[in-house]
């Protein structure tokens, strides 16, 4: 039982300001997204479309707080096929911003360790410029499971087998790559500086 | 001088008619090897156009150009120069109808290759080809295994990114193709996939009983994958009610494909010079459907929009009445002539057989040669031709056989009499003998696809051995003229009625127009706008002036027309009004009365509360600053009412209105299917992208408001939705006008569910959206069909034209075919009388020159005997019921029909 | 042949884990003369993570900007580097305030639009062309293919360049160096699952074995590739699939990019054959 005075018919407008989220209105809810979506096939209670319809109906909260905006592969196959030029996978990334943004403001608890991946990586990016692959593990670990030496354990559950691949063929690792450690030790590039700036001018877009 | 018509296609063909009948010079220029465009290639349709194709072939007044193009066009209305591959020709107006082509860019996620996988022009190809008997039933095309299941996705290239708009036709062609599929092969399990189902008119009811009485299941859910997996296709759907992704295994899939605008418009814009609209449509506007923006240049059919065959065909006889007015007849209207016929009376009959192939049709199952030479051995037989293929040959054979061979009998063996007898008998009156000498025989739907070979040659031959020995007995039957009146009558004084009336001044005759209201105006006056943002009043003011100071049309207001006697071409009626009482005689009629809103009394607390109101209460009203609004589309009862084409129109218009004074008012639309259909789809877009929520409900958990709150059970979000609405905005189906029962009675045509029935050939096309059973009278508007104002326009103008192809002419043929009394021998008993179905008999006291009474004969007297009336429709129920056998039916006398019997 | 020089983006992944998609890459174009000039201090492009689209235009910024500077189009043989470069272009080129504020922010991010962004399969199809490719094939490579796209080459329709149902742009090249397509049109464009590979490895694990079984069936001898994080899921992590659904598939995956190089008769070695995950030593017999 949906009861429209009390949600927030303001939400879909706050959506369509934020950069990818243009177009949710044009939805007229024809099923396509969820459809041709590979993620339905292994999780049936994932429905695009139901997420679109609740936006526009304004039920801010149930929406925010939904697990399944965490689990889009971004694959764009909605967007290709949407006759509506909805952007459904740009929409879903608008909304899972909104929702972090929530969370920084304390409103709201996220169950997905994605966030904190995202954020992970994108923190090396600041920090180098470029992907550093252990510096991003390091942060994330721990974030996810609650204190270092849990993260530590998680990290080696994942990497071990993937990592001691990449080094025995000689792609990470002190012996292989592109030169000495590479993999082990960040790549940098020379402008670092350009990098602060880019990151704080894209954060002040956020707002 | 003439006119020019652009393009061959259904549209093109009917313009053509209109014209040439009506005594205009027409150059008919088709850029394909033959006419029929695209409609000859449609399963069911092709066949019912072929016997225009057949009258324009045969037609004196239209010049043919096929495998023609038009290169140039230059000068202005009523001296226009065209250049059309080569040749000059000089026409005051132009018509054109150049059609549309069909999307073809299709996802290849749609089957990815496969054979199966078929988009619907082609899927007509394949009922079209199975149109003959025994053709085993519906089979895949890849490996020609049965269908068992059997799927149609709709709209495939409409209502998206690479097509915005809404292609108006398929809903209503995908139900008819269901409909062909479910009465040939009943076993198949049909599927549709669609979004909604914007069918209108019939093909509601056409829809209702595919679900219903054929149970085909309609899923709602746009599906963009066909997967073939194995021998199957796979096709996913969303079932919104368990909210789950379901999978279904079809043998084949149909794809309803949308329209577009003919590839070749922007090639005839640049050489005509009209204006394309954003669509790449030609642009017309909402009040004037059928001019484009050259003067003198209409356009019509898909050309326009995308639309059906019923509109096609509409918009093109309007168009043809606009391009007749700005032009002069110059050309004898066929069948006028004086005709003179060679008196067969006692002459020996001399019969020629002529076997018209029908194009292959026949030649299928039937050994013509065979036949043929069966029949040159039977007695009385002159000649036999079995060479002709082409309904042009077998015309032109027949007239020279009888010129130049003295024939006075005449079989001709073809394809269905329904649709070819009037040409055949054209063409013996054209050479000279009396059409009723004519014997036609059925070896098409008959004979040739009813029986398989060897029998089909024999049944062949049988029946034309019937054919020969009844054309013995055929006699001449006397054909009576009577003058046309060239007046019209326009009932219903509403945008239709004004339209049809100015449209028939135009063309030159006097028009009594007649309306039961105080003033003019109908349905209009209840507008403050039209939805393209015209005020309604300055199009209304414009009609009525027009009307008004238009010295061929006389208005009655505050009137009714009563007493209608007579037949086309010569009607009676009374005029009955504010102190006025006219007798006036026509020649034609044309009933625009127009539908009345329903009045939801009951529905939703409507006059109850006062937060209800109806759509044009609300439009009325003019207040659009409401906090939060629902509107209520499609609530109804189930019987009694149509929907109007224009509800879906109408009512996201509003609620777009109430937007766009009031960005941040909540909007609601509670709809069971929209219907916003062709070049309207933008603005639903536009509603939906400015915020307003749709949400879908079944008819059978229809909304509910009480104590303020109005719920509805959104079958897509399968939950319930509860509003607090400031107002609640009814948008309610039409009612048939009041005055409708008694002119059906009065004209004798018939009604559906209170609205005016157009005359039907064939059970899913229209070919005559304005014409009734009744000759002579037209019908249009809402008084048929409640549309939106372009379509009522055109209608209009399109009853306007056919009244003109009517009252064109100088003299209408009584009807040959009607029952005849043998004074002498009628007892005057009456039985005939009360047989009749349409009260065309009477007893009369005729004066006879011998009166039998038992054994006593008495010489001369007056004798109360039957008589057969001016309304004999030729039935023969009376010669059959006949005791003494005093009654018999013309071309059906017993000495002719026993003819036949004996030799079956 | 219309290209003979480009600036090369080779993005994060390719320093490590498609160190040999990276070195094959660069093999083949200088055999085919085309010379490759590394876009100088290239920065990451945000990948998948950067979700913000602001903040891939103004990282993407940078290195079409520094492309422009040498006046060379930008090739990348990561399909998700060549959506982000792409779009960003596509964005900095239509939205003249956008531009002017991502100028703003430092002057090393002054884009003009006179370069573009494209993906290395795109250049391989369609720049170099096949005809080109045909002339300079001097080896046969006799193997079943299963041409795998992923997302980010035919969608969105905005920056694709094959069909986003059934693309043939590699299958184009399959062809022409002599090896065979395997019925995979399904398959082709349908998500390798990498996306969520650190966050929910199950469901990425489930979407990668589905690619993979399905080449299987088909009856290729390998899976052929054009992005590093597809190479990611199907090569590297094929082995943790396998443990994870207790199931066999060892199916060689390799870079479409190796195979050219192969029928162009470049060494094995310089493609970097040996460092891609599921041992390719068989295919390398296939070689004529």
């Amino acid at each position: 039982m949906i009861k429209t005075w009390e949600l927030d018919p303001g939400f879909k407008y706050e959506i369509m300001k934020e950069p990818g989220g243009e177009h949710l209105t044009s939805c007229y809810q024809c099923s396509t997204c969820t459809i041709g979506c590979p993620i339905t096939e292994l999780v049936p209670s994932y429905n695009p479309r139901k997420i679109i319809q609740m936006s526009l109906l304004g039920m801010r909260e149930e929406v925010l707080s939904n697990p399944d905006l965490w689990i889009c592969l971004i694959c764009q196959t909605c967007t290709a096929r949407c006759p509506q030029d909805v952007g459904i996978s740009d929409l879903l990334s608008a909304i899972r911003r909104i929702a972090e943004k929530d969370e920084e403001a304390g409103k709201l608890k996220i169950e997905s360790p994605r966030p904190l991946f995202d954020t992970a990586f994108l923190h090396t990016v600041e920090k180098y410029g470029r992907l550093y692959d252990i510096g991003l593990a390091m942060e994330y670990y721990p974030k996810r499971e609650g204190s270092f030496i849990a993260g530590q354990k998680a990290m080696m559950k994942d990497y071990k087998d993937f990592g001691m691949r990449m080094f025995f063929k000689g792609k990470m690792g002190p012996l292989g790559g592109h030169g000495l450690l590479k993999g082990v030790l960040p790549s940098k590039i020379k402008n670092k500086d350009v990098m602060k700036k880019i990151f704080k001018w894209a954060e002040e877009k956020e707002k | 001088m003439g006119i020019a018509v652009i393009g061959g296609g259904v549209a093109g063909i009917t313009a053509a008619l209109d014209l040439a009948n009506s005594g205009y010079k027409v150059y008919l220029v088709e850029k394909n090897a033959e006419l029929g465009g695209k409609m000859a290639e449609l399963a069911e349709c092709q066949m019912g156009l072929s016997p225009y194709i057949a009258k324009v072939n045969n037609h004196p007044n239209i010049e043919l150009m096929l495998s023609s193009e038009l290169e140039s066009l230059s000068g202005s209305a009523g001296n226009f120069k065209l250049k059309v591959s080569g040749k000059t020709i000089d026409a005051e107006s132009v018509v054109l109808a150049p059609g549309y082509d069909v999307f073809d860019e299709i996802p290849k996620s749609y089957g990815f290759g496969s054979p199966d996988v078929v988009p619907s022009l082609d899927f007509e190809g394949i009922l079209k080809g199975a149109t003959v008997s025994d053709s085993g039933g519906l089979v895949r095309p890849s490996d020609g295994k049965p269908v068992k299941k059997l799927g149609f996705i709709k709209c495939v290239g409409s209502r998206c990114v690479e097509n915005e708009i809404c292609s108006t036709a398929c809903c209503g062609y995908t139900a008819k193709e269901i409909w062909v599929v479910k009465e040939r092969y009943p076993n198949i399990d049909v599927y549709v996939f669609y979004m909604d189902v914007r069918v209108f008119g019939k093909d509601v009811d056409l829809v209702a009983e595919l679900k219903d009485k054929y149970g085909v299941h309609y899923i709602r859910s746009r599906t963009p994958e066909v997967i073939p997996e194995g021998d199957a296709l796979t096709v996913k759907f969303e079932n919104v009610a368990k909210g789950t992704i379901d999978k279904l295994e079809l043998d084949m899939v149909v794809l309803a494909v949308g329209l577009l605008p003919s590839k070749t418009l922007g090639r005839l814009a640049e050489i005509t010079g009209v204006k394309i609209d954003n669509y790449g449509y030609i642009d017309t506007s909402i009040t004037s459907p059928l001019e484009t923006s050259v003067p003198g240049v209409f356009a019509c059919g898909t050309a326009t929009a995308p639309m059906k065959v019923r509109e096609s065909v509409g918009l093109a006889s309007g168009a043809a009445l606009k391009a007749a007015v700005l032009s002069q007849r110059t050309e004898p209207i066929p069948g006028q002539e004086d005709r003179k016929y060679i008196e067969v009376g006692d002459v020996p009959p001399k019969i020629g057989v002529f076997i018209c192939g029908c194009e292959g049709a026949i030649a299928q199952t039937v050994d013509i040669a065979a036949v043929a030479e069966r029949v040159q051995g039977f007695k009385g037989v002159e000649l036999v031709n079995s060479e002709t293929n082409t309904m042009q040959d077998a015309m032109a054979a027949i007239e020279s056989g009888i010129v130049d061979q003295g024939l006075n009998r005449i079989v001709f063996a073809g394809g269905s009499p329904r649709e070819y007898e009037d040409v055949v008998r054209n063409a013996c009156a054209n050479a000279g003998l009396n059409p009723y000498l004519l014997e036609f025989v059925n070896l098409r739907e008959q004979c040739a696809w009813v029986h398989d070979k060897p029998k089909a040659t024999d049944v062949a031959a049988g029946l034309l051995r019937m054919a020969v020995e009844r054309a013995k007995y055929l006699d001449e039957i006397l054909i009576e003229r009577y003058p046309v009146i060239p007046k019209a009558l326009v009932i219903g004084g509403g945008v239709s009625g004004m339209t049809a009336a100015q449209g028939i001044a135009d063309a030159g005759y006097e028009v009594c127009l007649v309306e039961k209201a105080p003033e003019l105006g109908g349905g209009l006056n209840e507008f403050t706008e039209l939805q393209t943002g015209e005020k309604a009043s300055d199009v209304l003011k414009g009609l009525v002036d027009k009307v008004t100071s238009n010295e061929r049309i006389k208005v009655y207001t505050k009137a009714r027309e009563e007493d209608v006697r007579g037949r086309a071409g010569s009607f009676k009626a009374r005029i009955v009004g504010d102190g006025v009482d006219d007798e006036i005689e026509f020649g034609a009629c044309v009933i625009a009365t127009g539908a009345k809103e329903f009045v939801p009394e009951g529905y939703l607390g409507y006059s109850k509360d006062n937060k209800v109101v109806t759509l044009s209460e609300f439009r009325k009203a003019g207040k659009y600053g409401a906090g939060t609004i629902a509107f209520v589309q499609d609530m109804g009862p189930t019987e009694g009412v149509i929907n109007a084409k224009s509800t879906s129109v109408e009512v996201v218009s509003s609620a777009l209105k109430v937007k766009e004074k009031n960005q941040d008012a909540n909007v609601f639309v509670l709809y069971q299917e929209t219907r916003t259909y062709g070049k309207w789809e933008a603005i639903y877009k536009e509603a939906r992208e400015k915020g307003v929520l749709f949400l879908r409900y079944d008819s059978k958990k229809p909304p509910v408001f009480s104590s303020g709150i109005l719920s509805v059970f959104d079958t897509i979000f399968n939950d319930d939705v509860q509003i607090k609405p400031d107002q609640v905005v009814l948008s309610t189906p039409m009612v048939p006008a009041d005055e409708n029962e008694r002119l059906s009675t009065m004209f004798n045509i018939p009604l559906r569910k209170g609205f005016f029935m157009e005359a039907q050939e064939r059970p899913k096309m229209v070919l005559t959206p304005v014409d009734t059973i009744n000759e002579g009278v037209f019908i249009c508007g809402s008084a048929v069909y409640p549309a939106m104002i372009d379509e009522c326009i055109a209608m209009s103008t399109a009853a306007a034209s056919r009244a003109n192809v009517l009252l064109a002419k100088n003299f209408l043929e009584t009807p040959a075919v009607t029952s005849v009394v043998d004074e002498l021998i009628c007892a005057g008993c009456g039985v005939c009388v009360d047989m009749c179905p349409v009260d065309a008999l009477e007893l009369t006291d005729e004066p006879v020159p011998v009166v039998t009474f038992g054994v006593a004969t008495v010489v001369s007297g007056v004798k109360r005997v039957a008589k057969t009336g001016d309304g004999c429709i030729g039935c023969g129920s009376c010669a059959s019921y006949c005791p003494s056998g005093a009654m018999s039916l013309k071309y059906f006398k017993d000495k002719q029909v026993y003819a036949q019997l004996d030799f079956v | 042949m219309s290209v003979t020089k480009l600036a090369y983006y080779p993005g994060c992944p390719s320093e490590a884990t498609a160190l040999e998609q990276h070195i094959s890459t660069e093999a083949v174009f200088e055999k085919l003369g085309v010379e490759l000039v590394e876009v100088e201090d290239w920065n990451c492009c945000g990948a998948a993570e950067a979700e913000n689209p602001m903040l891939v235009y103004a990282l993407n910024a940078r290195n079409l900007a520094i492309a422009e500077r040498a006046s060379l189009d930008i090739m990348t043989p990561c399909s998700i580097c060549y959506y982000n470069l792409a779009r960003t272009a596509k964005a900095l080129k239509e939205d003249e305030k956008l531009n002017a504020e991502i100028k703003g922010i430092d002057s090393t991010l002054e884009y003009n639009g006179t370069i573009t962004a494209k993906h290395v399969l795109d250049v391989l199809a369609n720049d170099v062309g096949l005809d080109e490719l045909k002339s300079k094939i001097v080896k046969k490579v006799n193997i079943k293919v299963a041409p795998y796209y992923g997302c980010y080459i035919s969608r969105p329709p905005g920056t694709a360049y094959d069909d986003p149902d059934d693309p043939v742009s590699m299958d184009q090249l399959i062809e022409l160096i002599g090896g065979e397509v395997v019925p995979f049109s399904q398959m082709k464009t349908l998500c390798c699952g990498g996306p969520l590979m650190m966050t929910r490895a199950d469901i990425a694990y489930d979407m990668a074995r589905k690619i993979l079984d399905t080449a299987k069936s088909a009856g290729a001898d390998c899976v052929a590739l054009a992005c590093p994080l597809c190479g990611m899921m199907l090569d590297a992590k094929q082995a943790d699939i396998e443990k994870a659904l207790n199931i066999k598939i060892e199916m060689p995956v390799i870079y479409i990019t190796q195979l050219l190089g192969l029928a162009l008769g470049i060494d094995a070695k310089k493609l970097g054959l040996e460092k891609n995950v599921v041992d390719t030593k068989e295919l390398l017999g296939k070689v004529v």
